[in-house]
């Protein structure tokens, strides 16, 4: 054999016929700690480590003494076999609990690999799982975001895309454009059978194919939102009570990150959980005509961050006459507060702003149940709970490209087009082309003299 | 190897084994063709046609190379048909509907003429064979034929079964026996066999069609030759076409429990392109009409090809099936239809050479490797018989690219791909469809038809000299400017019905519009002097520039990794990530490039990833 290469992405990309162990649980002191197992030798590895433990007895725990190489006990654990290929990776796979002190876990591992089997790469599982057919690459891909899930709504997201419902999303898409494109050869190959190229049922497809994809496509911020945090920005002028009403929502919500070091000139970002879902707080520099450029680029940087914010709570304090310019975005959710009410005439001031006292509190309920609503409304257009990744945008915002300049008018050409972007689908899932065309032709039409 | 009686046995002289023997010997070998009777030479036994869409491609490549069946079906041919004409070029699909027995007469002929080449009536009892692989064949009559290569051109014949609704008897077409003991002998040798099945249609008299009710259809004026050695064609009759009642339905499901396809006495798979009409009428029991075509099989025979019909349905079915079409009532059968069972050879068992990998001096091509159609057999038994030449010479072999014409993507689809029915060509299974159409099948392939030594140089010249008149009108359309005053305008109106509104070259101009092109014909500089079908061409391919532009860079991308290789001691079972799936097929087909291995079925983008880098690691010397 080959000794292993250096290069990373052969590597990364490699899995396969051996037999490989890994701790699967986090490192570190813990009750319990669990091992993985997967691959072919996986009875013999059993075999050595745990005697007496019966593989055939799938998807039952079981009680096991390890033993190292020497057969000296290493710990009493549960053991789990999953005989293929009814197993995560769809190879035999075995689980341990062993007892959670490191020495246990390095011991049961060092034993596994005097066995025979070998450290796993990070990932492999997963990747051997898409290797035999049991996940697609879709459904990989969110494995990963849903161990690393740090909100409720990232772990939904990853569920979902876990349990299949993208790839759903993905294959009808497939489906329709494969059933576009066998009607198109089928006029190609088969013209003199009687199949007339029909140019309106073709651009009427293509355009529901179209609406698909587009409909994908719009679901691209909000899984971006849901990945990444919706972004809330805080302006107003100067001395309105950004920062105070700043650090009261991080201390009131469940911070995720604690905020960053850094003058009110720059932005000062926390990220909280609000609703079950991630979001960044940017707490900006006040909006003052000035001549100082550090203060100007703070509020050159304001501007931006309000800009790009998926919200904006904005701030007017009662002690000010003139209501603040932050250019506000079309369709931008605007929290607008009325802010140090303690300070003004007692009234409730001009309609359409919510009155707030971060000195008194009053308010503050009002904005939280206020905050909570545009969160959630920033991730609501999520339909069916799918979301797409980057890979995914790009590989459709191909195959939208494709349908949209496909010249339809000649039917050679549109098949081209629809084959294109029938292929920029497949990608997602890592597929190549098949027969599959022909064999939709001959299911849907009747050819043959 | 010095005691071989020729270069070449070739066994059956059907389209495969007409092909292969006659480039072979155009090529200096020594051939000896085997067949059961003269008479069956280059015999078509079911559609009376050459070409179509897919098809026609084929014999317009094959007529690029120097191949024999374009020629024989202009002469032969009695109608001529472009399929697809209203289309683009690329798929354009020549159809000539044949006299069969002149094109029989003009294949013996030809193969009769030829230096070096040998035709034994005789049938083939065995193959000769020592340790290495086959040596030549023995005949019923004892007589041993030593050759280096040995082709296989059975076409249906090997353990042939007729099927007539619940009659089943021995035989490899019509009227004659098939090849028992030859199929045992293959697999001896170790060979895989698969059985398929196919159909034909009955035939009818032509003085008891009803000719009144039927529809005319003739063929293309000016009709249009195959081939560059063709000067004209003439059509020379009409055919009919009518449709099939609804009542047919309730005759055929009445007796679907006698047709041997759906009581199970057939077990061999079929071409779903080319069902039965009991199969129709099961599977599309939505369409209250099938169409039928009334071809002549000839100018001197009664004998009419109904093309739809196709039946293995017994004969009192087949008679009140067609007696109940409009037009055909008084129909007298000279032909029922049947279907034939047979084996084929599991074509993943031959090299891109057609040799068998485990068999050496043993190669195949035709129906018995798996294809349907005569076009398919004639493209297959051409390369056959050419590399069995050059392999003899010790030259490489002659593979096209799936890229550079349908003849590559036939043996590249055959060769690696898994087939569950007899595989014929579609203008769909050619990724670069666009770059492949029937106008540019000599520009690709005639030079290499020259150097095969099977094209004359002063035609390439002549040819060549139609492709260089194309490209220089096609680039007068591109430099012509035309401006939207008010004379060009005005003419451009009453000329063609276009708006001219701002500045545009000619191909800007028939980028963007239909435009009949013989209208504005002597406008364009050049284009008034090219043929018809010139014309047509050039303006035909403006539309496809995009796309043949992307073609060629994704060709650039395949052609890099057909310079990886991958050793014939490579073995992918070692090689860790790859799926069971993939190390199966690798091990299957043993794919010689990294190109080919993509071609796979089951075959993914992170499954080549791995191997492109356990490739690459594996020149480093590790």
């Amino acid at each position: 054999m080959a000794k292993d290469s250096s290069s990373g992405w052969s590597s990364a990309l490699a899995g396969g016929a051996d037999t490989v162990v890994a701790r699967s649980s986090p490192a570190g002191r813990a009750g319990l700690a669990v091992i993985r197992v997967s691959g072919g030798s996986t009875r013999a590895l059993a075999a050595a480590v745990c005697p007496g433990l019966n593989m055939d007895r799938g998807w039952r725990a079981a009680l096991v003494e390890l033993r190292d190489a020497d057969g000296t006990p290493i710990d009493q654990a549960v053991a789990l076999p999953y005989p293929a290929p009814r197993s995560y990776t769809g190879e035999d796979m075995l689980e341990l609990m062993v007892h959670g002190s490191p020495w246990i876990v390095v011991a049961t591992i060092d034993a596994l690999i005097a066995a025979g089997g070998r450290q796993a790469e990070p990932g492999e599982f997963t990747r051997r799982a898409v290797a035999n057919g049991k996940l697609d690459l879709v459904q990989a891909e969110a494995v990963n975001e849903l161990a690393a899930a740090e909100t409720a709504a990232q772990a939904r997201m990853a569920q979902a895309q876990v349990s299949g419902s993208l790839s759903r999303e993905f294959s009808g898409l497939k489906h329709a454009l494969t059933d576009l494109l066998a009607g198109l050869e089928a006029s190609l190959d088969f013209s003199h059978h009687e199949i007339p190229y029909d140019r309106r049922g073709a651009i009427a497809e293509r355009e529901r194919c179209l609406e698909q994809i587009r409909a994908l496509l719009a679901t691209a911020t909000a899984g971006r939102r849901v990945r990444e945090g919706v972004r809330v920005a805080i302006v107003g002028p100067a001395n309105s009570g950004k920062s105070t009403l700043f650090n009261i929502l991080v201390g009131r919500e469940r911070a995720i990150v604690s905020p960053h070091a850094g003058t009110t000139r720059d932005l000062v970002e926390a990220e909280l959980e609000i609703a079950g879902v991630r979001v960044v707080l940017q707490d900006t520099a006040g909006l003052e005509t000035s001549s100082d450029p550090v203060e100007l680029e703070g509020i050159r940087r304001a501007r931006g961050a309000a800009a790009e914010a998926d919200a904006v709570i904005v701030m007017w304090p009662v002690d000010r006459d003139d209501e603040p310019d932050v250019g506000e975005r079309e369709g931008q959710p605007m929290l607008r507060i009325r802010s140090k009410v303690d300070l003004g005439p007692g009234d409730d001031g001009p309609s359409g702003w919510m009155a707030l006292s971060c000195r008194t509190g009053r308010g503050m309920d009002d904005l939280g149940r206020a905050l909570e609503g545009v969160v959630s409304a920033e991730v609501v257009d999520l339909g069916g709970h799918v979301a797409i990744a980057e890979r995914h945008r790009y590989a459709l915002e191909g195959a939208r490209a494709e349908l949209e300049e496909g010249d339809f008018e000649v039917p050679e050409l549109a098949a081209e087009a629809v084959r294109t972007a029938l292929e920029s689908v497949r990608e997602l899932f890592g597929e190549v082309a098949t027969e599959e065309i022909l064999d939709r032709v001959f299911s849907s039409f009747c050819i043959g003299k | 190897m010095a005691s071989n009686d020729y270069d070449l046995v070739v066994v059956g002289a059907g389209h495969a084994g007409c092909e292969a023997a006659a480039a072979a010997a155009r090529m200096g070998a020594a051939v000896a063709v085997v067949t059961l009777d003269r008479r069956t030479i280059a015999q078509m036994p079911c559609n009376p046609a050459i070409g179509g869409i897919g098809k026609g491609h084929l014999v317009a490549e094959l007529d690029a190379l120097g191949g024999l069946q374009g020629w024989a079906a202009d002469r032969a041919g009695i109608q001529f048909k472009m399929l697809n004409a209203s289309r683009g070029p690329a798929v354009w699909g020549p159809r000539a509907q044949c006299d069969k027995a002149r094109y029989t007469e003009i294949m013996a002929r030809v193969l009769g003429g030829l230096r070096g080449l040998e035709i034994i009536e005789s049938e083939v009892v065995g193959l000769l064979s020592d340790d290495v692989g086959v040596t030549g064949v023995r005949l019923r009559d004892g007589r041993l034929l030593r050759a280096r290569t040995t082709i296989l051109t059975t076409g249906t014949f090997l353990g042939g079964v007729l099927h007539s609704g619940e009659e089943s008897r021995p035989g490899g077409r019509h009227g004659e026996r098939p090849s028992i003991g030859l199929g045992a002998e293959l697999e001896g040798l170790g060979l895989e066999l698969r059985r398929f099945k196919t159909g034909t249609p009955p035939r009818l008299r032509m003085s008891s069609l009803d000719v009144e009710q039927l529809e005319v259809q003739g063929g293309d004026e000016p009709p249009r030759a195959f081939s560059w050695r063709t000067r004209k064609v003439t059509n020379r009759i009409e055919c009919w076409v009518t449709r099939t009642p609804e009542r047919i339905q309730g005759i055929i499901k009445d007796n679907l429990h006698r047709s041997p396809l759906f009581s199970g006495v057939i077990e061999g798979v079929g071409p779903r392109y080319c069902p039965s009409i009991e199969d129709k009428i099961v599977r599309f029991p939505q369409h209250r009409e099938h169409t039928v075509f009334l071809e002549p099989e000839g100018l001197t025979t009664e004998s009419v090809y109904v093309n739809g019909l196709s039946t293995s349905l017994p004969a009192d079915v087949q008679e009140a099936v067609v007696h109940a079409v409009p037009g055909l009532s008084r129909a007298e059968f000279l032909r029922y239809g049947y279907a034939v069972e047979y084996d084929m050879v599991a074509p993943g068992q031959v090299g891109k050479d057609l040799v068998c990998r485990d068999v050496p001096g043993l190669a195949l091509a035709g129906q018995v490797l798996g294809t349907s159609g005569y076009e398919e057999a004639a493209a297959l038994g051409f390369l056959a018989g050419v590399n069995a030449v050059r392999a003899g010479r010790g030259e490489d072999a002659f593979v096209l690219g799936r890229e550079e014409a349908y003849m590559g993507v036939l043996v590249d689809d055959l060769v690696l791909r898994e087939h569950v029915e007899p595989y014929r060509m579609f203008t769909s299974r050619a990724e670069h469809r666009l770059l492949l159409g029937i106008d540019s099948a000599r520009e690709r392939l005639m030079a290499r038809g020259v150097r095969l030594g099977l094209v004359r140089e002063e035609v390439f010249h002549v040819e060549h000299g139609r492709w260089k008149d194309r490209r220089k009108v096609r680039s007068a359309l591109e430099e012509t400017r035309l401006n939207p005053d008010r004379a060009t305008k005005e003419t451009l109106r009453e000329m063609a019905g276009i708006e001219l509104k701002t500045p545009s070259s000619w191909a800007g101009l028939l980028r963007r519009q239909d435009v009949d092109v013989d209208r504005i014909a002597e406008a364009i500089p050049g284009l008034g002097e090219l043929s018809e079908e010139d014309r047509r061409i050039v303006v035909g391919l403006l539309r496809y520039d995009g796309y043949l532009a992307r073609h060629r860079r994704e060709i650039d991308r395949v052609r890099r990794l057909r310079y990886v290789e991958i050793s014939r001691s490579f073995d992918p079972s070692v090689v860790p990530g790859l799926s069971r799936e993939v190390v199966e097929q690798l091990q299957r087909h043993r794919p010689a490039t990294l190109a080919e291995a993509e071609r796979l079925p089951g075959m993914t983008p992170a499954a080549i990833a791995i191997l492109a880098g356990r490739l690459a690691r594996g020149t480093e010397g590790a």
